[in-house]
């Protein structure tokens, strides 16, 4: 089976608009967790959130010089780094509009962000707003189709936290089975008051930033952000340059609750151990886990007992999301993009925050910026209703 | 109002909040477990029964944990409302 | 070739438990609502989480996981679940000016609450994922079930879709232009040539799996395309027969999802001009109703059609050569840019 490579990415969340200011931030610890300055919410200065530093009209003016009344932040983001994504890969005009380049996108709140709107529209007062067509998870798909041209299979995929690991197998998927050759695969989120209420209602989001995997964690901070990778087949490469290979993945289901883990992590482990099956690599052969790590009590507790549990010897860890935040439906992709480039780079960015490690466990994160030789680096995400899934990339 | 009548009603509340259809007011026992085992509720409906004190009689309690123990059973949560309620 | 067993519909016509296509229920103010069965296999400590578009994907789902209670994976799409949730929770946040919320509606929102809802039920710790690709999510499910069974050839995969009017989606497409202005019956949706269409709901559920014995149907193929230019289709049409078909073969039945909106009608002219004159046409939508996973309910149909070895005179738009129906091309278009092409035939 042909193996599948890397060949371009582009993000931008609340430490950057691009993938080199984003490394940057994560090499120096600069968290882009802060009071909230452009989302119009109750909480904001009480909830600490990772936003991206751009006003919605700056994001406009940024892809498009101009403002434009039908698209939401979330596009806008996606937008942003898929543009980011395909630039970098080189990929030509002839290739994005072929049939043979798929799309797959991932969100969970699409175009929700726009509380307001939405609630006029939806409850009928009145006359529709201009984004009648924009609240569905496809609308952030649908901006990129349209934007970009793509000719080829789309998909957008919402399995809440995991959404975007998710889009990144699924188009890997796509490229083995001969439905594509190239695929555009990633995710976007933008702060929204329906996350921002719907997390705090049930108490687990942090009044300060969070500490994933600390003893006295109290929860997590929203983000928002988008990735987006372009993966292509071995065969289509001719020496054009590459970051990583997409080696294995696993989507498994917690079966438990619909929103909290089992207390041993049953879904969580069967998710990284069928990754590890499906690369054909051993355990002792992981060199660095991108934890899913939100901050939350039963997360960080239960992501733990399942590393412990498959791993003899537990590897370096971390979470990102003491940067980023949890940037929810984007947060796979954003954190495959880190792990490739903790991969391509051969270092290691620390979780912040970080103390005492949780007594059950003992287990401690990554606390500094290190350099390290590293050939496969596992990546997490798990969501709300039991959704796990795991990526492995590998040194090409 | 009386004891057995703040009783009637909040568990009559419980049920709509919940949404337990198929639970009546007299299938919920006074000093029975509202949580684990007898109606089996979970960390979600700890939560909504907080909103649900706070929306009805005025109580705001800021500890999950706390409300934890006051969310016992219909006995522990009647007591603390005629302690507490401000509406 | 992959095979569908055990196909259950919910939808607004006599589809579950009893399947009747002889007769038509007619829609009430302009919506085909489904009438919702009673579903004694549904604990009541889940269902009372359990919103219309859950309850529904459910409810069709056990009677197949009762004959096959552990599926290798369970995929599903839908466009719209838990946007009644959604919009009661956001309800909460304006009404209650961000103050204390109750987060069921919150948890009970996010759209993989179908399938996660199946996994929890039945313990199902497999593959579990969920297209929401608004008109195609339902041919994304299906080509990820499709490429599942190429990986594990003894699997067996539940797939499924569920899309519910709420009054919620309801608001937001009748502003955007979707639906009739007019009073209008189901039954006479084709005859009168208007702007809109009427909406419908329906879950749809079956297991898939390589094992061709006993199968209601055979998926030969998918492809779908987003474009408004209809010689786009066109193109896209012929390439998809000519992989599909030898020269000079054609399908024994074109289903269409023209659904009474006069926009979609140069594409359902384009692809009907382009079959041979003897293959017959025959349309759906006026029994579920335009919504995002309809095309879900055309294959179900067609497994109604292979099983009894007629086409349901109320769905015929066209007469054609009378020969016995082996394979059925469905094409289906959402709102004029989401189109798709599936091709299913008889075992």
């Amino acid at each position: 089976m042909s193996r599948i490579f890397i060949t371009g990415m582009g993000l931008i969340s609340a430490i950057g608009d691009s993938v080199e200011e984003n490394r940057i931030s994560l090499q120096h610890g600069r968290s882009g967790i802060g009071d909230i300055q452009f989302y119009q919410t109750a909480h904001a200065g009480k909830l600490p959130s990772a936003e991206v530093k751009y006003s919605t009209e700056e994001l406009n003016k940024k892809i498009f010089g101009r403002r434009n009344p039908t698209i939401t932040r979330t596009s806008l983001l996606a937008l942003h780094a898929a543009g980011e994504a395909i630039e970098d890969s080189g990929l030509t005009k002839e290739a994005i509009h072929s049939p043979d380049t798929a799309l797959v996108g991932a969100t969970t709140v699409g175009g929700m962000c726009l509380t307001d709107e939405l609630y006029h529209d939806a409850n009928a007062k009145g006359g529709g707003t201009p984004y009648l067509s924009s609240y569905d998870y496809a609308s952030v798909t649908m901006a990129m189709q349209e934007r970009f041209g793509i000719s080829g299979e789309i998909s957008t995929i919402n399995t809440a936290c995991s959404s975007s690991a998710n889009s990144i197998l699924y188009g890997a998927r796509l490229i083995r089975h001969g439905f594509a050759r190239r695929v555009i695969v990633g995710g976007a989120e933008s702060l929204a008051k329906f996350t921002i209420n719907g997390f705090n209602a049930l108490n687990i989001l942090s009044s300060k930033p969070c500490a994933p995997f600390d003893r006295d964690r109290s929860g997590l901070n929203l983000g928002e952000g988008a990735a987006f990778l372009v993966l292509e087949r071995e065969e289509d490469l001719k020496g054009k340059k590459s970051y990583a290979i997409l080696s294995g993945f696993g989507n498994k289901n917690d079966a438990y609750h619909p929103s909290s883990n089992s207390p041993e992590g049953l879904g969580p482990f069967l998710s990284m151990k069928e990754a590890l099956e499906s690369s054909g690599l051993n355990e002792r052969d992981i060199n660095y886990i991108n934890a899913h790590g939100t901050g939350t009590e039963n997360n960080d507790e239960t992501e733990s007992r399942a590393m412990i549990r498959l791993f003899e010897k537990v590897p370096p860890f971390s979470s990102t999301k003491s940067f980023t935040g949890h940037t929810l439906g984007a947060a796979g992709a954003v954190e495959a993009v880190y792990s490739i480039l903790s991969l391509v780079h051969q270092e290691l960015y620390p979780s912040l925050s970080f103390q005492n490690p949780i007594p059950e466990t003992g287990l401690i994160p990554v606390l500094q910026f290190i350099k390290k030789p590293m050939q496969h680096i596992m990546s997490n995400s798990f969501g709300f209703g039991g959704n796990c899934s795991t990526l492995i990339f590998s040194k090409t | 109002m009386e004891t057995a009548d703040l009783k009637r009603q909040l568990k009559e509340q419980i049920i709509h909040f919940l949404n337990l259809t198929t639970v009546k007011p007299e299938d919920i026992k006074d000093d029975e477990p509202l949580f684990g085992e007898g109606l089996g509720l979970d960390s979600i409906d700890s939560i909504e029964l907080i909103v649900l004190l706070s929306r009805e009689y005025g109580i705001n309690i800021q500890d999950p944990k706390e409300g934890r123990k006051i969310l016992s059973d219909i006995n522990t949560m009647v007591d603390f409302i005629e302690k507490n309620r401000t509406k | 070739m992959a095979y569908f067993h055990l196909p259950v519909c919910i939808s607004p016509q006599n589809s579950f438990p009893e399947v009747d296509l002889y007769q038509i229920r007619e829609s009430k103010n302009n919506l085909l609502e489904v009438m919702e069965p009673a579903y004694p296999g549904i604990p009541a400590a889940a269902r009372r989480r359990m919103g219309k578009s859950v309850r529904m994907a459910v409810g069709a789902a056990l009677p197949i996981l009762e004959k096959f209670p552990q599926p290798d994976g369970i995929i599903i799409a839908t466009a719209n679940g838990g946007m009644e949730d959604c919009i009661k929770f956001l309800n909460q946040i304006v009404e209650y000016n961000e103050g204390l919320l109750t987060p069921a509606n919150f948890v009970q929102s996010t759209s993989n609450a179908a399938a996660s809802q199946i996994a929890l039920v039945t313990k199902n710790h497999n593959y579990n994922i969920t297209h929401v690709h608004r008109g195609l999510a339902f041919e994304n499910a299906l080509m990820d079930t499709m490429m599942l069974l190429k990986e594990n050839k003894d699997a067996g995969y539940l797939l499924g879709s569920t899309d519910v009017i709420s009054a919620y989606n309801y608001n937001i497409d009748r502003n955007a232009g979707c639906f009739r202005d007019e009073l209008i019956l189901n039954t006479h949706l084709f005859q009168s040539k208007a702007k809109g269409t009427i909406p419908g709901e329906g879950a749809f559920m079956v297991m898939m799996n390589n094992q061709k014995m006993g199968a209601s149907a055979g998926l030969n193929s998918v492809k779908t395309i987003h474009s408004i230019d209809p010689l786009t289709i066109l193109k896209t049409l012929e390439k998809f027969l000519s992989e599909n078909f030898m020269p000079g073969e054609w399908p024994d039945l074109l289903l269409t999802g023209e659904d009474g909106d006069e926009r979609l009608l140069p594409y359902i002219d384009i692809v009907e001009s382009s079959m041979d004159k003897c293959v017959p046409v025959a349309r759906f939508k006026h029994f579920c109703g335009d919504y995002c996973t309809a095309s879900s309910f055309a294959c179900w149909i067609s497994m109604q059609i292979f099983e009894t070895g007629t086409i349901p005179e109320l769905l015929i738009k066209k007469r054609g050569a009378t020969k016995p129906v082996r394979k059925i091309l469905i094409y289906n278009n959402f709102r004029g840019a989401q189109h798709a092409f599936i091709l299913v035939s008889a075992v």
